[in-house]
């Protein structure tokens, strides 16, 4: 017993010894899309990850409620127009570069040349280095929400561009390399399968030891192999773009369910421009006549969680202006009847044509419900299904645009200014955004004051007042508000993702790699 | 001139003629395609003056013979211009996706011919006998499903139910393997690393198999009928009351007739394979060159779609030129008969 008890000791204390002390953690997740690495031209929720682990921006959203961090700057004052930002002296690019004033100015001109992605949101910012630590970036007129733009403004390292790259702008180096500050450094990117990043050891902020080590985003995975991959235990979180009924396998084989909310919402938009949408009550009658409720209970994975919460109106809660969350929509058949009266168009010969995105097939049982809600009023109506490159097409003109047009939009920075201003500004027809043609003085002046107000009161004033008039003129039937949802293995917490009080309130930023923690399961 | 080089020199021609052709069509049909490529690049917030400009770089605004001709040029020089999918350039993409279709494509090509030509000549040699019944009920299984059906049912059995292989990338996330040829099978074996080659062949298994299933059951089924319908003949009656061994007869008096016209399906199944794969890969995250096709082409990414389109062509009529030489190697008379023609 003695001999055997020996011999066990001896070989557990071998497999210590030839063990390392601590194994790499590797943190496996998914997105639909291909990740773009150029800083520049990011947009969407891949490119959003990829931008906010590998570069840094000057200001953070506050996490678990609203304003904003300092970041790669240390402080900032505003004068009228005029933002002077103090930078941190401490920060080092990936490369060994220190990170100084002129890399700023490089950044915003590099967007405003490049001119893709979110490019829009600096468009007239004139930067200037004051000194290596001092930058200021003056806009052509003042614009409240500037500080929250901030967070698509990934600072680039300009000597190492122009060290890799013939070009000004570096694109042919920035597409496949990264050049930041980031906590995350990529290894390698092949745009068809994944994208590798590792930590890197010259982050200016600690990070803890249990972030992962490597990180593999991978695209384009098919739900059944997500699905399987995440029960072979080899991949950690799902893309929030997995079929409800696939994440409710996942959620009771056991994943935990992550959630994202409060940016952005899912909207059936209609044409203003075309008839008989071009008349108030006959759009309001649609408003009423949709079963909200339903909706809601089609993007439910579970009793505690889903796709989306009940919508209060055009603003969603937690923004600026959002009504209170007892003020619920919901089917109303007697008002609708009420307004149908006041339609002077005849309901059996509305013929609307409802579409649906054929990439997001959920969007096709959505168009199914309000085609059966609206047949209870006797509202004649078509489904068209539209590839999304021909929605795009189409929403160049009025004329050619449906009737009515499912989309999920989200505020790219957070903040409610790029959330509606494009979708309801006269100034900003024929975008994906803004089928409606809405063409409103007061929607244009309440959105015009949520720009120019320099108080947090004045702004929800003026947001209010765009949220009121939106409803009384209903350009959209405000589906519901969006909650993305991921399922995810119990091998990583996260807590930007499952804690109110740790999230960002900002597309893709729940997935900032060095706050999240392998559990070593 | 020998009759395989006149035969050779008469393909070439012809596969020249017809990938002209195909450039000329692929060329014409993508830009009917719904979308505006320049919109569709430069995304969703793109404004009139940057869509305008980037119409003008990519010469959207002249007429489809004068952007036919920009096309040609560019092809001439090597240039197949930029993926507005990768951001890379369109020659680069190719060059990193074709090897792992290729891989993938020349395993289920051998696992449809392995199993595929065997499983014909049994059905025909026990024809009307048990074996023969099994094999055809097997063929008819394989061939009504899909490739992308078969990668699911495979991926449920092989991979959810019994976990025995990998369903995702072409080789374990542990190794680092240097891509000389893009082949992973020949590279690991380049770098010497044996773990490395197996688990790069662990990854092809399930995906070569959901690939080649309808394949072997056509060759199977092919295989059969031409070999019974050769059984049938007088010359293999004769051999038979000459008191030839059954195994002699099938290998040297009916198999070899019979497999010309099986050839030449094989063939055409292991180009289409090409295109094929788009599921396979999708369901495998294999990171090949037809689920990177489908991409391109879902993004309206002009020149990734026409360099694309162009290798696949390319490699179609390849491997026709290759299967019209077997087939007059094997039938002297097709070899001489290019000589009416030439």
């Amino acid at each position: 017993m003695m001999k055997n008890t020996a011999l066990i000791t001896a070989l557990c204390a071998a497999t210590a010894l030839a063990s390392p002390a601590f194994a790499e953690t590797v943190l496996r997740l998914d997105e639909v899309a291909v990740g773009e690495l150029d800083p520049a031209k990011a947009s969407d929720y891949a490119d959003s990850i990829l931008m906010f682990n590998v570069y840094d921006t000057l200001v953070l959203p506050a996490q678990g409620g609203p304003g904003h961090t300092p970041h790669l700057a240390a402080s900032w004052d505003v004068d009228g127009a005029t933002y002077t930002f103090t930078l941190r002296d401490d920060v080092m690019f990936q490369s060994g570069n220190k990170m100084t004033a002129a890399d700023v100015v490089y950044s915003v001109e590099r967007m405003q040349a490049l001119g893709a992605g979110l490019s829009y949101l600096f468009a007239g910012v004139t930067a200037e280095a004051v000194d290596d630590t001092t930058v200021t970036l003056t806009l052509e007129t003042p614009y409240a929400p500037f500080i929250a733009s901030l967070v698509r403004l990934p600072i680039v390292d300009m000597t190492l561009v122009k060290a890799n790259s013939d070009s000004e702008w570096g694109e042919d180096f920035l597409s496949g390399n990264g050049a930041g500050t980031g906590a995350y450094s990529v290894t390698s990117h092949n745009p068809q399968e994944e994208t590798v990043m590792a930590k890197s050891d010259s982050y200016f902020l600690d990070v803890a030891d249990v972030a992962p080590d490597t990180v593999r985003l991978r695209y384009g995975l098919e739900p059944a192999t997500v699905r399987t991959l995440i029960a072979q235990g080899e991949h950690d979180i799902a893309s929030q773009w997995l079929p409800p009924e696939v994440v409710q396998a996942l959620a009771n084989d056991g994943a935990q369910l992550l959630t994202e909310s409060g940016t952005g919402g899912f909207y059936f938009k209609m044409n203003t421009q075309k008839p008989p949408l071009d008349n108030v009550n006959c759009r309001l009658a649609l408003s009423a006549v949709f079963d909200y409720g339903t909706a809601i209970q089609m993007i439910a994975i579970n009793d505690e969680v889903s796709g989306g919460s009940p919508s209060t109106g055009a603003i969603p809660v937690g923004m600026f202006g959002a009504n209170g969350s007892d003020m619920v929509q919901t089917q109303d058949l007697d008002a609708a009847k009420a307004y149908l009266a006041d339609c002077p168009y005849d309901p059996a010969e509305m013929n609307l044509e409802i579409s649906w995105i054929a990439e997001v097939p959920l969007e096709e049982r959505f168009a199914l419900l309000m085609q059966s809600n609206f047949n209870e009023m006797g509202i004649s109506s078509s489904i068209t299904k539209l590839p999304w490159a021909l929605f795009a097409e189409q929403v160049s003109t009025a004329e050619t645009t449906p009737h009515i047009s499912q989309l999920f939009v989200n505020a790219v920075t957070g903040d409610p200014d790029t959330l509606l201003y494009g979708m309801y500004h006269s100034s900003t027809p024929g975008t994906w955004q803004s089928p409606e043609y809405l063409n409103d003085a007061e929607v244009d002046a309440a959105l015009d004051a949520g720009r120019s107000a320099t108080s947090d009161a004045d702004r929800e004033a003026a947001y209010s007042a765009l949220n009121a008039r939106l409803m009384a003129i209903a350009p959209t039937i405000y589906g519901f508000d969006r909650q993305s949802v991921f399922a995810a293995s119990n091998r990583v917490n996260v807590p930007a993702l499952s804690d109110p009080a740790m999230a960002f309130g900002l597309d893709g930023m729940g997935f900032s790699f060095r706050l999240m923690e392998m559990t070593g399961e | 001139m020998s009759g395989f080089l006149r035969l050779l020199l008469n393909r070439l021609g012809i596969s020249l003629i017809v990938l002209v052709g195909v450039s000329m069509l692929i060329f014409a049909i993508a830009r009917i395609i719904p979308g505006d490529p320049a919109r569709i690049a430069l995304g969703p917030n793109a404004n009139a003056e940057q869509i305008a400009k980037l119409r003008a770089e990519m010469h959207l605004d002249a007429s489809l013979p004068v952007q036919y001709g920009h096309f040609v040029v560019d092809v001439l020089r090597g240039d197949l211009g930029t993926s507005l999918y990768t951001n890379r350039p369109v020659t680069q993409d190719i060059a990193q996706f074709l090897p792992a279709t290729l891989e993938l494509v020349f395993l289920a090509g051998f696992i449809m011919v392995a199993v595929g030509l065997p499983l014909g000549i049994l059905a025909a040699h026990y024809r009307g006998r048990w074996q023969d019944h099994l094999v055809r009920v097997i063929a008819l299984l394989t061939v009504s499903a899909p490739a992308f059906v078969w990668a699911v049912i495979l991926m449920l059995l092989f991979a959810f139910y019994l976990p025995l292989f990998p369903i995702a990338g072409r080789i374990s996330d542990i190794y680092d393997i240097e891509r000389t040829t893009g082949f992973l099978t020949i590279d690991t074996l380049l770098a010497g690393n044996w773990t490395a080659f197996g688990s790069a062949v662990h990854h092809l298994i399930l995906p070569a198999i959901a690939l080649s299933l309808s394949g072997i059951g056509q060759a199977a089924r092919l295989t059969r009928a031409n070999m019974v319908e050769t059984y049938d003949k007088p010359y293999i009656e004769m051999a038979q009351a000459y008191g030839f061994f059954p195994s002699r007869i099938a290998r040297s008096y009916a198999f070899k007739p019979s497999l010309i016209p099986s050839l030449t399906i094989i063939g055409l199944d292991f180009a289409a394979m090409l295109g094929n794969a788009f599921l396979v890969e999708a369901v495998f995250a294999w990171p090949g060159l037809s689920r990177y096709g489908v991409a391109v082409i879902l993004r309206k990414d002009l020149n990734a779609i026409m360099g694309t389109v162009l290798i696949i062509a390319i490699t179609f009529l390849i491997v026709n030129i290759i299967v019209d030489l077997m087939i007059a190697f094997l039938n002297p008379r097709i070899r001489y008969s290019t000589r009416g023609t030439s």
